[in-house]
This record gives C-alpha cells, structure tokens and sequence, in this order.
C-alpha cells in the first residue's frame, strides 16, 4: 500500500505529456515512480520475478518507442499496470515453459492475502483479523485481484474493468462481491452488518 | 480534508491513502485518532476498516533506489536494441534467419561490442535472435536463463544444452524430420545425440554452426562484436548465414580444439588452430570442458558429484546400496540424458534415473 505521491512531485499527466514532446527526463521520472508498484503486480502474476522485470521494462521500453502515438489522455498508472499484465499474459501464451497448464486463459492472481501481524497487538484483534484473512483468501482469484487492484495499487472501479477487459458493473461485482461474501460468512457478527452496510451504493 | 466526515462505510476509508498509512505506518498526519474518538459510530466503522486493511497485507518487494536506477539503464539498453531493430525491419524485410550447426564438437560464439557500439555495424549485416525466432514457424520453446547459474536443457532428441546465464535457446518442441535446428543468444554448451540422418543446426548471429553428432559450445551474445566457436571433439562445419550478403561464401571446418572468430562488423572468419594461444578463448573455458569424464575405477558417487557439477543438476541416489560400486567408463562424448543411461546399465539392472527439470532421481538395488 504504498501510494506516497508526494505533494510537490510533478503530477503524471504533466509528464506523460512531457514524455511525448520527447523529453526523457520526464520518462525516467515516471519509470522511478512506478517501477516497483508494477513489479510488484507483476510478481502476483507471474513466480518468476527476472522475467516480471523484463516485462515492466518492455514496457517502458515501448512506451519511449512509440511516445508519438501514445494518447493523450490517459490515467499513466492505470495504462502502465494494464500494459504489464498483457505482456505477461503474452509470455504466458507464447512461453509452453513458464505455462503451468495449456489453458489459454492463463492468468491468474497468485498471492496469498497475509495478516500485518507486527500492527496487531492484542488477542481480540488477533482472532478476527485471522478470521477475516482466511475469508478474504478463499476468494476466488479473480476477486482477490480486483481488491488488490482498488486498496493496494489505488485503482477505480472504473480502471480495474478496463484492465480486466470486462464491464463497469462486473467489475464492481467483482471488487464488492468479495466484501459481501465476507458479509454473509460473518453470521451473528453485529460489527460486520455495520462494517458492510452501504458497500452497494458505492458508484 | 473535511471529505472523511462524509465516509459511511469501510470502502470509503480503504481507499484514502491517508488512513492507510496511519494504520500501516502509524503516520496520522491528519488527526485520524482524534476525528476516530469524536463520534462512536465512526470508531466502529474505522475499527473494522482497519481490521481489513490489516488481514490484507500482500507480498511487497521495496526496491531499492539502486535497482530501479539499474532496471531504468537496462531500459534505455533495451530502447536502443529495439530502435536498431526497427531499422533493420525497415530496410530489410523481418525474414533474416541465422545458423550455427557443428558437428561432434564444442562451439564457441563469442559477441564483443556494447549495443549502442552496434549501430557501427553495417545494418544489413546484423541479424538479430528475434529475428532468427521470427523466422521460424515450427512452433519453438523459448527457454532463458536469468539465473547465475547454468542450466540443463534436455531436447527431444535426447541431446542436452548448458545453457549459460543472461542467454536463452529456443527449440522446437519435437524437431522434424530431417533436420534439428535451435536458435542461440549467449553461450551454450551443446552435446548432441549421433544422428547423421538428421544433421543438427545451431542458429546464432550471422553464422550457422552443423554437426551430427556430439557436443560443443557456443557463445553469441547480442551485444558483443565478435562471435567465436571453439570445437572440443569431432567435427564442425561453420558459414555465414545465407541471409548475409558477402562476397565470398566461406565454409571452415573445424577439428577438436580448433576456434573460428567471425568479426560482425567485416563479416570476416579467422580460424584459430592453437586455441591456448589465444587469451580470450583460454579464459571462456568453461567447467564442463575442464571436467573429466573418463573415469577408471572410481566410486559411482564421485561419479554422480562429477555430473552435478558439470550440468548444474542435484542426483539422488541411493547411498548405501551404491556404496561399494565402482565403474570404469569413458563419457565424454555423450549427452547427459546418455550418460545416465550408460551408468545405470553398468550398475546393474535394476538401475534406472528419472529425470525433471534438474533432479535426476536414482533407483537401485546395488550393483552387480
């Protein structure tokens, strides 16, 4: 959860248009800003993080290549995540080595929620938190990668269907079905009924 | 700020960065504790906020500034090879292909320049990997090693390849029927199986290296200038790539301990007869080529070390049952997957390997 845009850094959009009017500086400042963000998405896509690293490159490699095609308006961090999970679905396609199976629909989110156990300090806390992570991991995987994408890399519902290549509204069922199902497993809890009261009028 | 006291609900707080990271790094800037223990409600609703955010945690390689500094060179390295590309493929058409093949031999093809030196090459000369893979339409495996340490690839022929660190092979799955044919960028050691019904090519720059049979190895790194096959045992036929236009269409044949050093930029051969003479080469030596695999009455577990060692690979083997065997054999020539076959015949028959990916499983009841 590392979202540290400081106040005074130059926004994205303004270097995004730098770096079309061929300005490397504004590049490599965008590359600084969110290469490890991408690896580290990358790393819940692919075990083989020398090759994530290869493909977040690839990117910005193309990136810099066709700078004079790219659009104008475009939400850099969205694009530049939406970008690395395709090359690393191609890789998944073209490389029968690195596959794991011979389906086609190769991609699939492979991290395992963990608990934040230095911030957890008493018993109470504890005990739900743990109940809460064993929920959250029993997601299927898909659901598991839109919550990632909304609380860890920042994304809108809006973005994350983009980048899942699906509609606004599976997106959405995608991100807060997850919470619900949290909702439903949580009988007889008071606190989780209040905790979820709501989540479906979020737009 | 005052958008908080507008929140109903935990997706509201899960997404303001600011509450996230005055749970997870305890920075509350913002007075987060104090707006908490206004209103008893909102303590309710944060508290279960946080509850998530802390059964949320994932996995997060930090970076350091150096590595980024490094991955953002190895972009602009990138940028620059494409760019160099895209000029080929302009000028040429994408069909450019190369080859090496070498027979019952060790090739060495040896690449010397930093890419951005490249663009002094003649374009049309320069055949890049890609463009070799491009070429080729049997449907090839790509495997690379970005590891330190070498890898054993094992081709379904039978024959196995080293393939050494920061380079990558790519090979059909099942090779067709008259010929094998596999592309290099890097160094590679290669032992083929004998099959002089279909000849082995290798593909790796502007050369192409031809066996039949045995091992050698090659080194043809992208960005290096010149590329060097040094042959071991048997023979080795190495010529240009027919894509290349050059006056003269040279072969060179090469014997054991002979080298030939193709110079990228004059597409000139220079064939090296006295190997030990020539410091570079001397120092490329590999470990694979130091090793000795004529072994005469030696412990079969010595035997098994010796293998680790030279492939990279981890042997499980029955200890105690292997304890007293001792083997006389000469190996040298052979691939690895024939190795282990000849050993385990000589052991005993009931001796068989198993092998997946680098474990190669042993199964025996002792020697005979």
């Amino acid at each position: 959860m590392n979202h540290t845009l400081k106040k005074n850094a130059v926004d994205d959009f303004t270097l995004w248009s730098n770096l079309k009017n061929d300005d490397q500086r504004s590049f490599s400042m965008l590359f600084e800003r969110y290469y490890s963000d991408l690896v580290n998405y990358g790393n819940s896509l692919s075990p083989f993080s020398e090759k994530v690293q290869d493909c977040v490159q690839d990117v910005f490699a193309d990136i810099w290549l066709y700078r004079n095609s790219l659009q104008d308006h475009v939400v850099v961090k969205a694009y530049l995540l939406s970008s690395v999970r395709k090359r690393i679905a191609r890789l998944f396609e073209r490389d029968h080595i690195f596959r794991k199976t011979t389906s086609t629909d190769v991609i699939e989110f492979l991290f395992d929620f963990s608990i934040e156990n230095d911030l957890v300090e008493d018993e109470v806390t504890a005990e739900r938190v743990l109940y809460l992570n064993k929920l959250l991991n029993e997601l299927p995987s898909r659901q598991k990668e839109a919550l990632y994408l909304r609380y860890h890399q920042g994304l809108s519902v809006d973005q994350i269907a983009e980048l899942l290549n699906i509609n606004y509204q599976s997106a959405n069922n995608l991100v807060y079905r997850g919470l619900l199902t949290l909702r439903k497993e949580w009988k007889g809890s008071i606190p989780l009924i209040v905790l979820f009261s709501g989540v479906l009028h979020i737009s | 700020m005052q958008k908080r006291n507008t929140y109903t609900d935990i997706e509201d707080f899960l997404s303001d960065e600011s509450f996230q990271l005055w749970i997870l790094s305890k920075v509350d800037e913002q007075g987060w504790e104090d707006w908490t223990l206004e209103n008893r409600q909102r303590a309710k609703l944060v508290e279960d906020a946080r509850l998530l955010l802390l059964a949320m945690k994932v996995p997060n390689t930090d970076l350091t500034s150096n590595q980024i500094h490094e991955a953002l060179k190895s972009t602009w390295r990138k940028i620059e090879e494409k760019e160099t590309d895209l000029r080929e493929n302009t000028s040429y058409s994408y069909t450019f292909r190369y080859w090496l093949a070498g027979a019952a031999a060790i090739l060495i093809c040896f690449l010397s320049v930093k890419f951005y030196q490249r663009n002094i090459l003649a374009d049309d000369s320069v055949i890049t990997y890609n463009e070799l893979i491009e070429d080729n339409v049997e449907g090839l495996v790509e495997q690379t090693n970005n590891t330190e340490k070498a890898q054993t690839i094992t081709l379904s022929d039978g024959s196995s390849v080293l393939l050494q660190p920061d380079s990558k092979l790519s090979y059909p799955k099942i090779f067709s029927e008259n010929e094998r044919k596999v592309y290099l960028s890097g160094e590679a050691f290669f032992e083929i199986s004998k099959n002089p019904k279909k000849p082995f090519f290798v593909y790796a720059n502007e050369i192409v290296t031809r066996v039949v049979g045995t091992s050698f190895r090659i080194k043809a790194y992208p960005d290096q200038q010149n590329v060097e096959v040094l042959v071991r045992t048997g023979k080795v036929k190495v010529k240009s790539n027919d894509l290349i236009e050059t006056s003269k269409k040279e072969e060179i044949e090469l014997f054991p301990n002979e080298a030939v050093r193709f110079t990228r930029n004059s597409l000139a051969f220079n064939k090296i007869t006295n190997i030990t003479e020539d410091q570079i080469l001397v120092k490329s030596v590999g470990n694979i080529e130091q090793l000795s695999f004529e072994f005469t009455d030696i412990p079969v577990d010595q035997i098994f070390k010796t293998i680790e060692q030279a492939y990279q690979v981890n042997i499980d083997f029955p200890k105690d049952k292997l304890q007293d065997c001792r083997l006389t054999t000469s190996l040298s020539d052979q691939p690895l997957p024939e190795k282990l076959k000849i050993i385990c015949k000589s052991i005993g028959n009931d001796t068989n390997y198993e092998m997946n990916g680098n474990q190669i499983v042993i199964t025996s009841q002792g020697c005979n």
